[in-house]
């Protein structure tokens, strides 16, 4: 795939992009700042761009707010942001609107090279990749897991939306009706305790939830 | 010798700007009945109140710092006044008294019918009779003339400096700044050591883990040992920038040695020429050496990183009760005093009623001072 590399610490950015290079994909541009990422993103229009948080010019979040312009500008384009703190606020703003093709990761999680490459792929593929620190974080669920909860038609419910099917396509691949959907879909998302008032999508997190804990696809 | 005929001269001064004074403040007093006219009798006020502060400090070397309102001023000069006026009759006695028994004394030994059939024995008591009676009445109005003096300055304090109360408020206004700024400072510190830790030491390490990850991903054994072989390259890498953080969040040095060890270690490690001249004979509080030691730690990396500077001069000396840290360098100047981390070394100075000074003209030199008071 073609990516762009936006991380102002010189020594990760060539190590991320030699490890891309090494796994066979194209990397367009590696940038150290936000203005510079924006105008290579709008230039090469890549697959995914892998974004740091902390970069100049104020060393706060303007990798964010590049990775949100990007999203708004080019919604072809992949975000993956890499974080040095898992910030609930980040995540809940990269999942508002329309939430496919982003991801969000401990900055951390890139030694996993393996889960990295993968979360990458999964970007590409039109997927989202949400660190499990990022998921536990946002549903701050108790010890229990709360999918314990669900019963085996919610499970259905909630495997078919991870695989990315509106409600219509679920009551179609469950033989159900559509109503009965968006009931076992609102239980769903009760029993997880996402809360209705917010912004970000109820789905997304759910589904995030799912694919935590089952491992991927 | 020479300070008693300035005191006298300056007493002699006083005189003449108590008339002036007086005069004014009769004055003054008439044209107060006209409400709108009281600004411009207060400033008239406030200007021979100047006057005397200038007087009292060229002649008496005592310097009165604050500046009274109107009301007070003119309270202050009819009290000034007066004292000054007795201070002029107090020398006009003296200057008859001199003039007057010179005058008698010619008199008595010079003239040619001097006191009409008077033997020379009935002379010469008289002689010393006057001669007592004169150094009697001359010291009596030279302790007059001190007494004035010394008055004229108490009045000074009464009037022109703040009173205890306000001393105290000054005082307490002067260390909830400080304080405020002192936590400032400590946050800035802060922020500035978590960013250390992230964008150098934690991206080095995920630098590191990435090698190793390609290592392990890597097909061929020789391009994983050429792999290996870089991430124990990096692995020392980030050692020396722990190690590096860690000497800049505290250098140990501190602790165990004193400033003038930190201060060695600092020049050894600054990557520029630093000249160390060190001259205090017994160590200070370890809260002045710690500071010190920021003041011209800072001061070098700005050196390093802004000015691009070549030389390096650290002067670290007592003078009295100050331990004053002086960082030269020859670089670019141009350096502000409220710049980011200037400032916190001017609060951290500040904390310890310390004073700071950065003379930094564009082209050069920078002179940063830091004196800090020892006990």
């Amino acid at each position: 795939m073609r990516v762009i590399l936006a991380d102002d610490a010189t020594l990760l950015r060539e190590g991320l992009a030699r490890l891309l290079a090494e796994e066979g994909h194209e990397v367009l541009a590696a940038v150290g700042d936000a203005p510079s990422l924006l105008a290579e993103v709008d230039r090469h229009r890549p697959d995914v761009a892998v974004v740091d948080v902390r970069m100049p010019p104020t060393h706060t979040d303007d990798g964010l707010r590049a990775a949100l312009e990007i999203r708004r500008r080019f919604p072809e384009v992949g975000v993956l942001v890499l974080s040095q703190y898992v910030e609930k606020r980040y995540a809940v703003e990269l999942l508002t609107g329309d939430s496919a093709r982003v991801g969000y990761l401990l900055k951390d999680r890139v030694v996993q090279v393996d889960e990295f490459l993968d979360a990458l792929q999964r970007l590409a593929d039109g997927g989202v990749a949400f660190d499990p620190e990022v998921v536990r974080r946002l549903l701050s669920t108790g010890d229990r897991d709360p999918l314990e909860a669900l019963t085996p038609r919610e499970r259905d419910v909630l495997d078919q939306m991870a695989q990315g099917r509106t409600n219509a396509g679920i009551a179609a691949g469950l033989h159900i009706s559509q109503s009965a959907v968006e009931k076992h879909a609102n239980a769903i998302f009760d029993k997880l305790d996402l809360p209705r008032a917010t912004g970000y999508s109820r789905r997304v997190l759910a589904v995030l939830h799912y694919l935590e804990s089952e491992g991927g696809e | 010798m020479r300070r008693w005929l300035w005191g006298l001269v300056g007493v002699a001064f006083g005189a003449c700007t108590a008339l002036l004074e007086l005069v004014y403040v009769l004055c003054a007093a008439l044209v107060l009945l006209w409400p709108r006219s009281r600004a411009l009798a207060f400033r008239g006020a406030r200007a021979l109140v100047e006057l005397e502060r200038r007087r009292l400090a060229h002649y008496f070397g005592s310097s009165h710092a604050d500046q009274p309102d109107g009301a007070r001023a003119l309270q202050y000069l009819a009290l000034r006044g007066l004292v000054g006026l007795l201070g002029g009759v107090l020398l006009l006695l003296l200057g008859y008294g001199a003039v007057g028994s010179v005058v008698e004394f010619r008199e008595l030994w010079t003239s040619p019918h001097p006191l009409e059939g008077r033997s020379s024995g009935e002379k010469f008591w008289l002689t010393v009779y006057l001669a007592v009676f004169c150094a009697v009445m001359g010291y009596l109005a030279l302790a007059g003339l001190i007494g004035v003096s010394s008055l004229d300055r108490a009045l000074a304090r009464r009037f022109l400096e703040p009173d205890r109360a306000e001393r105290l408020q000054r005082r307490v206004e002067e260390l909830s700044v400080t304080r405020a700024d002192v936590v400032a400072a400590i946050r800035e510190e802060r922020r500035r050591i978590e960013r250390d830790l992230h964008d150098g030491v934690q991206q080095r390490l995920v630098a590191l883990g990435l090698l190793i990850g390609r290592a392990r991903r890597a097909g061929d054994g020789e391009r994983t040992a050429e792999l290996l072989a870089q991430a124990h390259q990096e692995s020392q890498e980030v050692l020396r920038d722990f190690r590096d953080v860690a000497w800049r969040v505290y250098p140990a040095a501190l602790d165990a040695g004193g400033l003038h060890p930190a201060l060695e270690a600092l020049a050894e490690r600054a990557g520029m020429r630093v000249e160390l001249h060190y001259a205090v004979e017994s160590r200070p509080e370890i809260e002045i050496e710690a500071v010190a030691y920021f003041v011209v730690s800072e001061a070098v990396t700005n050196a390093a990183k802004h000015a691009d500077a070549r030389i390096v001069s650290i002067r670290v000396q007592r003078e009295g009760r100050w331990l004053v840290a002086e960082i030269s360098d020859d670089g670019a100047g141009g350096a502000v005093a409220d710049g980011a981390g200037l400032s916190g070394l001017a609060r951290r100075v500040a904390a310890l009623d310390g004073r700071f000074t950065v003379d930094s003209p564009v082209g050069g030199p920078t002179v940063i001072t830091a004196e800090l008071p020892c006990a």
